[in-house]
């Protein structure tokens, strides 16, 4: 009786730990380390704030481009998955924002581009595709108490106002639109659950982490909006949900694509 | 002696399992959530076990004014244990802007089993995230979480607590999390009407007060379900008709504006009837003031839309008078007077 009460609890004490560190059937011989990086892009430029872009028949001028990336995981070619434990990132190119009044009553998030990110402890192995989410899984997404990654309320990307649903925001683009004479001021977010997207990229050829310096993914900016009609629809949030929705599957579906291997 | 492994130090190894930081204070007591015999299990959130000493730090945090930016406002002004923790007021003006709330405060009874959404909307999924949208709303505690952190932290008893609590340090995340604890003890299972139902001393109920309970049992039972009088779902129980009105983020337009299903237009959370004497006004913005009037409402009042729920007809319940008291009188039985009388409830 008491040795079943033992092993009930053995299990808890597994089973109570966050559930990243389950996949690691990968013997470690010499963790690597390497950087992945998610370059965004207009096509074939390089993505900037404040410049104007053609996409289509339309100029696009972007302020704002932030994105969750959650849960990412390297498939060796034996098909092992090794999810990198706490991976969650705040992918970014913002200006200075004014947050106050979000958590803090004065409260400026500064300019920031970051791209990149870097991961250790890396099991040694030829990893031939990696998978990861946009926007944060429900387990986390359902609850702003759960510390992990680079999850916080702090940074404009949730929504705790009084009265709205809380969570986090999964995706922000912001900017000017301008087809002819009309313009309008986008922004265009997605959250909630259901527009949790996981993407999975083949490497063009296997990647060894003790030589390879990193793996370089391409966002394009123009598949985000692809099929989104931004002037119609300058203000995309939960009240357009099928917008909304439209616009993760691209998120999930197209705007990323496998760029390079920095050897 | 290996084989005298007492429960608590295997629980405590739980605890430990995934602590990054080393400490040598004793382990936080694991809270044995006791499950009044007439009641359905609780679904408990495994990421936040209920310790004494969580609780504890919950308890002085609900109480505490420093949680509000003024410094004058605690989670109690607006819920008050001697109201089954609401607040008596059809919409609050005591938040730190002084103006006033779009909803009314409801009672927090029970809430270890409502697990389908908070607030009258559904608007946050678990306690521990619904205690930042008072915290931060400016019309209620407005408080910036970073001085939060700053002042508990110049509180000894309060760094003190948080490392038994949580073997870690002041963070809005741990805020959150022993204030969720300290809510889910707020469980109301001691009515006369419980008494009634697991046949206790003083478990009495008059003719009239049965006669009550098997109207509310044939009538409110589709929303005002079981032992928890409520299904933790969300209705529209015809109080309004019409919910074009879509100012304020949808406010007006109840569960809609969370799950965007036309169905939900005009539906709000079932509130429990546990305690109804005692948490007046009622509906999610206060309207009736008296118990009478929600039964007159559901007598012949209702008003219909679209979204009307299917267990309401549309002329109303049309109680006679003798029914409506029945009604009324069975209501009173479910007021708790162990649990707006509890100590350990109670200011710390
Ligand atoms: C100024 C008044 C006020 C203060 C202060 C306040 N609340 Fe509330 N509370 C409300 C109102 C109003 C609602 C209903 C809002 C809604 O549903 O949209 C509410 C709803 C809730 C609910 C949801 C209950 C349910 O059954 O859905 C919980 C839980 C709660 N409050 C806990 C707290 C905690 C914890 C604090 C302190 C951190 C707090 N409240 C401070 C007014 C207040
Ligand atoms: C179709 C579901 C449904 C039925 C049937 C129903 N109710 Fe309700 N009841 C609700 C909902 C939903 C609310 C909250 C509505 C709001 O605030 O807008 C509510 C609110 C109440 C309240 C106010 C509680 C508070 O704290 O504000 C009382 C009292 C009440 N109902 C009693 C009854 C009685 C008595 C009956 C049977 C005669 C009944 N209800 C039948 C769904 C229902």
């Amino acid at each position: 009786m008491k040795r079943i009460f033992i092993f009930a609890i053995a299990a808890l004490i597994f089973t109570s730990c966050d559930n990243n560190d389950d996949s690691t059937e990968i013997q470690p011989v010499e963790n690597a380390k390497t950087t992945i990086t998610f370059d965004a892009r207009v096509g074939n430029a390089d993505f900037a704030l404040n410049k104007d872009f053609t996409i289509g028949t339309r100029t696009y001028n972007f302020s704002k481009l932030r994105y969750w990336v959650s849960n990412v995981t390297l498939i060796d070619s034996k098909g092992a998955e090794y999810l990198i434990p706490d991976s969650y990132y705040l992918m970014e190119e913002v200006g200075d924002l004014n947050l106050s009044g979000t958590i803090s009553d004065k409260l400026t998030y500064p300019a920031r581009k970051r791209e990149s990110i870097d991961v250790e402890d890396i099991p040694a192995g030829e990893y031939k595709s990696i998978k990861f989410s946009i926007g944060v899984d429900s387990k986390h997404n359902d609850n702003l108490s759960l510390q992990s990654g680079e999850l916080s309320i702090a940074n404009g990307m949730s929504n705790i106002a009084w009265m709205w649903h809380t969570s986090y925001i999964f995706s922000s683009v912001a900017g000017i639109v301008k087809e002819g004479t009309t313009s309008a001021d986008f922004l265009a977010e997605t959250g909630l659950n259901a527009n949790y997207k996981t993407v999975s990229i083949d490497f063009a050829a296997p990647v060894n982490f003790s030589t390879a310096k990193g793996v370089v993914l391409n966002l394009d900016v123009t598949k985000i909006v692809d099929g989104i009609d931004l002037i119609k629809t300058p203000k995309v949030n939960a009240a357009q949900a099928e917008v909304m929705s439209a616009l993760a599957t691209n998120y999930g579906s197209k705007a990323m694509t496998f760029g390079s291997i920095a050897n | 002696m290996k084989i005298n492994f007492s429960y608590s130090i295997l629980l405590s190894l739980i605890l430990t399992a995934c602590s990054k930081k080393e400490s040598v204070d004793p382990e936080p007591q694991i809270y044995q959530f006791a499950v009044p015999a007439n009641f359905p299990r609780p679904v408990f959130d495994i990421e936040n076990a209920m310790t004494r000493e969580g609780i504890e730090l919950g308890r002085m945090l609900f109480y505490d004014v420093r949680l509000s930016g003024n410094n004058k406002v605690s989670c109690a002004s607006c819920h008050d244990q001697k109201l089954a923790f609401s607040d008596g007021k059809a919409l609050s003006n005591a938040g730190v802007s002084g103006t006033i709330l779009h909803r009314h405060a409801p009672a927090l009874v029970n809430l270890a089993w409502a697990n389908n959404g908070l607030f009258w909307d559904g608007g946050a999924t678990n306690l521990e995230s619904q205690a930042f949208g008072p915290l931060t709303a400016s019309d209620e505690m407005h408080q910036d979480l970073f001085e939060l952190v700053d002042e508990l932290n110049a509180v000894p008893e309060y760094v003190k607590q948080f490392d038994l609590a949580f073997k870690d340090q002041i963070s809005s995340q741990n805020i959150v999390k022993a204030l969720a604890q300290f809510q889910r003890t707020l469980v109301s299972a001691n009515s006369r009407y419980d008494k009634f139902k697991r046949n206790e001393a003083e478990g009495n109920l008059s003719s009239m007060e049965l006669r009550g309970l098997e109207l509310v049992r044939q009538k409110c039972q589709s929303c005002h379900t079981g032992e928890l009088f409520t299904d933790n779902a969300y209705h529209n129980n015809g109080i309004d008709a019409d919910f074009s009105n879509d100012q304020s983020e949808g406010l007006f337009q109840g569960r809609f504006r969370i799950s965007y299903n036309p169905a939900d237009m005009g539906s709000f959370k079932t509130p429990t009837l546990r305690n109804a004497a005692l948490t007046a006004p009622y509906m999610h913005d206060g309207r009736f003031t008296k118990l009478e009037d929600v039964i007159d409402h559901y007598s012949g009042e209702i008003k219909v839309s679209p979204t009307l729920d299917k267990t309401i007809p549309t002329n109303g319940f049309q109680f006679n008078p003798d029914e409506k008291k029945a009604i009324m009188a069975f209501l009173n039985t479910l007021t708790d007077e162990e649990f707006v009388t509890n100590r350990e409830l109670s200011r710390p």
